[in-house]
């Protein structure tokens, strides 16, 4: 047993030390930044960057938090005609990156663009067509690309909470909307909290959403004064407060989670009643849900469809398209079974050897989370120019990224299924006869396939879609549909980018059904 | 075990993508795809060398060049700003074009040291509305800073690539107070609505939400070619004989200090700046052909019929941080 957990602990180590490139190559140049670089950066940019990003990062939250529960809250609680369905429209923005949103949006609020055209024909003249380029219109792009994951985690906490306690309280006279304040959401904290952390990680990593509406966060930030000074060292000085930011959130997040348990005493637990919603009630509902549905989804992607079928009428889907189509399910299903495989030793290591070790692993698992794609894509390429540059010029310096990016999702879910297993399931099969290897193939390995699933498919939906690092990153000539839909952007003519949108919507599609078919079966 | 299959499979499909052919030209491009598409698919034509276009922003491009060094695949760099060419000439990532060859090309249009050559120019003009009323003491680009403009002006984001070319060329034809005071007022009258791009500003002139525009010239004539009846016409400043006249910028090419073809290399930038390449390669958008004689399409003022800022494209990448900080400065978003 010893043994055993020596091995895999090497193993996780030498994992862990990989993802930890970037981070090393940030504290490389960050400690060539001279005291005056710093003092430059303390005084002119930092006040101002750090009130950007942190009041987006709330503000975006709230967003979430009102889409995502209210969402899941109706969902999980009422019984409405079409319940199947709305499930799957509140998962479904999760198929469309925060720059394509941002693309299609400022098109659309254009004077000739659908919504300003409807927006001319209610207010006319007198009032000016809303303009993205605000925080106000970041949070609103990033709210509807992001309320999705609060939506998933609070819907299966919901399913999970306990009815004796919400009668209780409604017996000693609490109103329906006390027992939602007082009952309900103390015991969703933990799945709110969880969904937050994501979102507002979300959130300080983006970078196609910012860059497209030039909101200077910190990733831009990052990025410009990379891009367009060559100034690697202010950069990753400006990296490091990110990370130390990034990493204190995180760290708080682990910390308050930590000493909540939340359960009931097994046999008197009484599944929540699903109240059938009366015929008004489900007319609101839906106009709820439709609402969210229409601008998260329906809109973004009938504009797709509608200039989709102009290209296709034009011919220009043909095989380099294509091309692009199998590149970008190619890369993306590379970069997540090997996201899925390099995660399971350290989710493992973690759950079996509890240590202090073990936890500084996952903690640094996680830089993929808190450091820029583009910060990511830098330090991976000096790695491996410096260090294994025969492997120069082909796929894995992307894959490296990829991985190191995408690694905590894979990580996460692992480690969620693996703490559902009991120890002592593994120790019957030890002591049945089976050796570690044959233990871990026959026991471990089937039992958690839906975290290794769902892993999977995590880091595939956010692969597919992946933009800086795969800028930077990919091999000459290699395109992608990500690369695609930037490089017609950038040309102004957006309208090229569509069949590529809609190629990395329905590419996701089959990811989400296997996850959301997991998930079904899980319960 | 069919799961394991399926992984192992897409790692090892991956792992076959790529690769680049030892006599395939690998260009890193930074110009838009298909204005240049056109141009190498005939190159091609003419000589049978393959090219691969690998295109990015040119910014990213060069820090590429740069991290990569000495193991780059790249042979050509091509960049839509003079100012991203010279940078990358003084990080030591070119070498010179044989003299000879790009001679033809005018000095002020290419670096000094022959390590970069321009091979299309674009104008910094007005664009400005038919029908708009007092506009007409606009004679320079520092007239829009006057606050009779107030909210009437249309201007890019400082993030835009023409928008710091155009800034450092008046820095250096006039001086940095001078722009740091025409900055200030730019930004009070554009208000908070700059533009993320060209093709925008020109549409809000011509539908009248503005008054003025400042743009590259030839997206007033993409927006013409579509509505022939725009209300919109050019106006080229600074023409007054003591003014510093239209700042112009180059698209150019360089070749790779690392590359392994030269010759092969040379031949692309001899098709590139030959009679026929000119006019594929400037005429695509509109722009000034660089080599002598060879004229730009016929709607475009002719070169030569105005005065043109005598900075030279060099000073574009010189001087640009300086801009940027500048830019910072007024906080011109």
């Amino acid at each position: 047993m010893r043994r055993r957990v020596g091995v895999l602990g090497l193993i996780s180590g030498l994992i862990v030390l990989i993802a930890a490139v970037p981070l090393m190559f940030v504290l490389y140049s960050s400690a060539q930044l001279s005291f005056d670089g710093w003092q430059a950066l303390w005084s002119k940019r930092l006040p101002d960057l750090m009130w950007n990003t942190l009041s987006l990062a709330v503000m975006v939250a709230i967003g979430c938090f009102i889409l995502g529960v209210s969402s899941a809250w109706l969902i999980v609680r009422r019984n409405f005609v079409g319940r199947g369905l709305a499930i799957w429209l509140m998962v479904l923005p999760l198929t469309i990156p925060t720059y394509v949103f941002a693309h299609i949006y400022t098109t659309l609020l254009e004077e000739d663009g659908w919504l300003g055209q409807a927006w001319l024909s209610v207010f006319g003249d007198m009032v000016a067509i809303p303009d993205l380029y605000n925080v106000g219109g970041v949070t609103f792009i990033l709210s509807i690309a992001g309320f999705s994951y609060v939506f998933l985690l609070v819907r299966s906490a919901l399913g999970l909470s306990n009815l004796s306690l919400e009668e209780a309280a409604r017996i000693q006279g609490a109103s329906a909307l006390s027992v939602f304040w007082h009952v309900n959401l103390p015991m969703l904290r933990p799945a709110i909290a969880a969904s937050m952390a994501l979102v507002v990680l979300h959130v300080l990593s983006d970078f196609g959403a910012v860059s497209m509406l030039r909101y200077q966060t910190f990733t831009l930030s990052i990025y410009l004064q990379m891009d367009s000074r060559f100034d690697y060292q202010g950069a990753a000085g400006l990296s490091m407060v990110l990370v130390v930011l990034s990493m204190s959130f995180l760290i708080l997040e682990r910390f308050s989670r930590r000493k909540q348990r939340y359960y009931s005493s097994g046999t008197q637990q009484r599944h929540v009643k699903i109240h059938r919603a009366s015929k008004f009630e489900q007319m609101l509902i839906w106009l709820w849900l439709g609402t969210i549905t229409l601008f998260a989804f329906a809109l973004p992607v009938f504009w797709m469809v509608s200039w989709s079928i102009e290209a296709w009428l034009q011919d220009y889907i043909d095989a380099t398209f294509w091309g692009y189509v199998s590149n970008s399910i190619l890369v993306a299903g590379a970069a997540a079974t090997l996201a899925m495989v390099c995660a399971f030793p350290v989710a493992f290591f973690h759950t079996r050897k509890r240590s202090l070790l073990s936890n500084t692993y996952i903690q640094l698992s996680s830089i993929g989370f808190v450091l820029p794609g583009p910060v990511i894509a830098l330090g991976v390429l000096s790695f491996i120019l410096f260090v294994l540059s025969p492997l120069y010029g082909g796929m894995a310096a992307l894959l490296m990224a990829l991985v190191v990016r995408f690694l905590p999702l894979a990580v996460q879910s692992q480690e969620a299924s693996l703490q559902q297993l009991t120890p002592s399931i593994e120790q019957a099969g030890r002591i049945l006869g089976a050796g570690p290897l044959e233990n871990l193939r026959r026991v471990v390995l089937p039992m958690i396939s839906g975290g290794m699933i769902s892993a999977w498919v995590l880091v595939f939906i956010d692969a597919l879609k992946e933009l800086p690092a795969t800028l930077i990153l990919r091999p000459t000539g290699f395109d992608t549909l990500p690369i695609r839909i930037w490089i017609e952007a950038s040309e102004e003519t957006l309208e090229l980018a569509a069949p590529a949108a809609l190629m990395l919507v329905l590419g996701t599609l089959p990811a989400l059904w296997l996850m959301m078919r997991s998930e079904a079966r899980n319960k | 075990m069919s799961m394991a299959k399926f992984f192992v499979g897409i790692l090892l499909a991956t792992l076959g993508l790529n690769a680049v052919h030892a006599d395939e030209l690998v260009v890193y491009s930074g110009r838009k795809d298909k204005f240049i598409k056109p141009v190498i698919k005939q190159f091609t034509e003419q000589t049978g060398i393959k090219v691969v276009l690998h295109t990015a922003k040119s910014t990213a491009l060069l820090n590429k060049l740069r991290v990569e060094g000495d193991r780059t695949v790249a042979d050509l760099f091509i960049s839509n700003d003079a100012g991203n060419l010279q940078i990358g000439s003084k990080l030591g990532l070119f070498q010179p074009i044989d003299d000879k060859m790009i001679g033809v090309i005018p000095e002020q249009l290419r670096a000094s040291d022959n390590s970069w050559v321009g091979l299309s120019a674009r104008a910094r003009v007005l664009v400005v509305n038919t029908k708009a009323r007092d506009v007409d003491f606009v004679k320079s680009v520092f007239d829009l800073a006057n606050p009779k403009l107030k909210d009437r002006i249309a201007i890019t984001h400082s993030g835009n690539g023409s928008f710091v070319a155009g800034v450092t060329v008046y820095m250096l034809g006039s001086s940095k107070d001078k722009v740091r005071n025409w900055l200030t007022g730019m930004k009070a009258n554009a208000g908070n609505k700059l533009f993320s791009k060209h093709s925008k500003i020109v549409k809000a002139v011509a539908s009248g939400k503005k008054d003025i525009g400042l743009v590259n010239h030839y997206y007033i004539y993409r927006h013409l070619a579509k509505n022939p009846n725009a209300p919109i016409k050019i106006l080229l400043p600074d023409q007054s004989k003591d003014d510093i006249g239209v700042a112009w910028n180059v698209a150019g090419v360089a070749v790779s200090k690392y590359t392994k073809q030269k010759a092969n290399a040379e031949k692309l930038i001899k098709f590139l700046i030959s009679k026929t390449g000119q006019k594929q390669f400037a005429g695509a958008n509109s722009e000034y052909p660089t080599l002598t004689g060879v004229a730009a399409s016929a709607e475009v003022p002719a070169a030569g019929s105005y005065r043109v800022a005598k900075v030279p494209m060099q000073d574009l990448g010189k001087y640009r941080n300086e801009t940027l900080d500048l830019l910072d400065a007024v906080g011109m978003p």
